[in-house]
């Protein structure tokens, strides 16, 4: 046992010949998070995840789920519903087939499968008995998340799971995504799409050419990467109060409030100083949305070293 | 494993192309039936072929014998290797293989499934040959024993009762299936090197072909004894000499040795395989 994470990674390293697509990625994702992995193509997501689903073996390191060491085909999977990449079928069986067949293949009966919910999810109406290979990309995917959650599973597994999708089906994963985790399911999602990172995840893992860059909340990860935006009923006597605080580099006019600039200060110190001056706090928000905090993040030295706070440094192999 | 199979066999059995090859299967017979109808009237002038071409129209039991021996040699050999090849690689190309192995199926047992139901539709292939050349030839020439004229290489004439040629006709057949094991291995094998399905199913049949060709080489000596191919025609012996030969026997034992050689390393390279389709 490695300790109570649902997933662990440790170490990892997977190289193919002279390219390191992953180099010494350590993370952890605990039991009930929504977990984001963030990266720019060719950051190495895909592969930490098919390593973590014993696809593929790491060259160094290990993965962990539940505790136990991954290997390929490891019963563990039985407890996780995983999509890497595209949701894939047998093109010339209908949905329903392709659901049936995957879950036999198992050696447990449907009987045994939450196929009600499944099916729910996967909206597909009388197309489920329709071949496969007449699907669009949109009703694979959502054949896809019916498949993997016909299991019930405890760790949710899903490599860019909106690709492909419309704006309303997007939202529609989202959505079920968040209502999976309020069950209590772990989710591990990996995106380069920010937004929905944002909306969808708790935490954050930021990956760039195969390395952690930072890990963290969503908010520390913005937080940490800029400013905050606070209005109060009394801006200048808040100005002095706020530029005399730890942590705080710079403190600028700007419309109705103020602009705060960061070293290390946390927003949360930011709103107990004005509250503890006896000023009416009306907003504090970032200035920036994850999509600035992920770019300056890349821009910082990919040695997990970056500017974010609180980031994990992975241990040497 | 019993799940495992019903669901690889489902997959393959509702496959257009499966569709396809068994019309192929039953149509070709029924030319060459006709065929050897046609030509029912001609001299022999060569027992190992033609004469069996020639003799078929005496009965309908016989008619298998030339049907096979002119099936096995490379149609057979394409579809076979097509089926064994596009197991592994097939799934590995429509991306599904990745979601069997996390279901999990275990890489071993789902290598073994595939193996086993594709060689279970080579099975079927060349008994459908059979049976479709048999059923046509009692429907054309009726069920009557057969004379064959002695040959000078060989002793003289011989006489197969209805009962022996129906025996012969099931050994040859299950030789002509089991005859396809090395193929089987190779391209299972073949099937777990590529995401590409043609690609392994080329690989698959090119050996096959180099093998055939190789073995016409003399001056290659006893190397070709070892060739998957040398013994394939091995059972004819059955119908033109009137025996069972001992190549027989040895042909069995190299399709074995190159099950257990080549279906060993698909198993080993699969379990270890990095699946990145």
């Amino acid at each position: 046992m490695v300790n109570e994470s649902i997933v662990a990674v440790e170490g990892l390293w997977k190289q193919f010949g002279e390219v390191n697509a992953v180099e010494d990625l350590s993370f952890s994702v605990e039991r009930g998070q929504v977990c984001g992995l963030l990266g720019p193509n060719g950051a190495g997501k895909t592969t930490t995840l098919r390593v973590l689903m014993g696809l593929e073996r790491p060259s160094r390191g290990s993965a962990h789920l539940f505790g136990e060491r991954v290997v390929p085909s490891s019963r563990l999977l039985v407890r996780v519903g995983a999509m890497v990449e595209q949701a894939a079928f047998v093109p010339h069986l209908s949905g329903h087939t392709n659901l049936r067949l995957w879950w036999e293949a198992g050696g447990t009966s449907m009987k045994d499968a939450d196929v009600d919910g499944a099916l729910a999810i996967a909206g597909l109406g009388d197309a489920l008995h329709r071949k496969v290979r007449t699907y669009s990309q949109g009703m694979k995917q959502r054949l896809g998340f019916a498949r993997l959650l016909l299991g019930r599973p405890e760790l949710l597994v899903l490599d860019e799971p909106t690709n492909g999708l419309d704006p309303g089906e997007i939202r529609e994963i989202r959505e079920l995504i968040l209502r999976l985790a309020q069950q209590g399911a772990t989710v591990l999602l990996s995106s380069h799409h920010l937004s929905e990172v944002e909306q969808t995840c708790s935490e954050v893992i930021v990956m760039n050419r195969g390395r952690l860059v930072a890990a963290g909340t969503v908010s520390q990860l913005i937080g940490s990467a800029g400013s905050v935006y606070v209005e109060v009923d009394d801006r200048e006597r808040a100005r002095s109060v706020l530029a005399g605080l730890a942590g705080v580099h710079a403190v600028a006019t700007q419309g109705d409030g103020l602009v705060v600039d960061l070293d290390n200060g946390r927003r949360s110190d930011l709103a107990a100083a004005i509250v503890g001056a006896g000023l009416r706090l009306e907003t504090i928000m970032p200035t920036q949305q994850l999509e600035d905090a992920f770019l300056h993040l890349l821009e910082g030295p990919a040695d997990g070293a970056g500017p974010a706070a609180e980031a994990k440094t992975p241990p040497q192999p | 494993m019993i799940a495992l199979l019903f669901t690889e066999f489902t997959k393959a059995a509702r496959r257009t192309r499966t569709l396809i090859i068994t019309v192929m299967l039953v149509g070709l017979p029924t030319l060459i039936l006709f065929a050897i109808h046609a030509r029912a009237d001609r001299p022999a002038d060569n027992p190992n072929g033609e004469g069996l071409f020639r003799l078929a129209s005496q009965s309908g039991l016989l008619v298998p014998a030339p049907v096979l021996s002119v099936m096995s040699g490379f149609l057979l050999v394409v579809i076979a290797g097509t089926i064994a090849a596009d197991s592994v690689a097939g799934d590995a190309a429509w991306g599904n293989l990745r979601y069997l192995l996390l279901r999990p199926v275990p890489r071993g047992r789902l290598l073994v499934a595939k193996a086993v139901v594709a060689g279970v539709l080579i099975w079927a292939c060349t008994v459908l040959v059979s049976a479709a050349a048999l059923v046509g030839g009692l429907l054309l020439f009726g069920a009557h024993p057969v004379t064959f004229p002695g040959v000078a290489r060989f002793a003289g004439g011989f006489h197969l009762d209805e009962g022996a040629l129906l025996l012969r006709n099931a050994v040859a057949t299950a030789y002509v299936a089991f005859g396809y094991t090395a193929l089987l291995a190779l391209g299972t094998l073949f099937s777990t090197l590529t995401d590409t399905a043609t690609s392994a199913i080329g690989a698959t049949v090119g050996v096959y072909v180099v093998s055939q060709i190789l073995d016409g080489i003399g001056q290659l000596g006893q190397i070709r004894y070892a060739f998957p191919t040398h013994y394939l025609s091995a059972w004819r012996a059955m119908f033109v000499e009137n025996r069972y030969p001992t190549d027989m026997l040895v042909g069995l034992a190299v399709q074995v040795a190159y099950l257990i050689v080549f279906g060993a390393a698909a198993i080993v390279w699969f379990q270890r395989k990095d699946i990145r389709s």
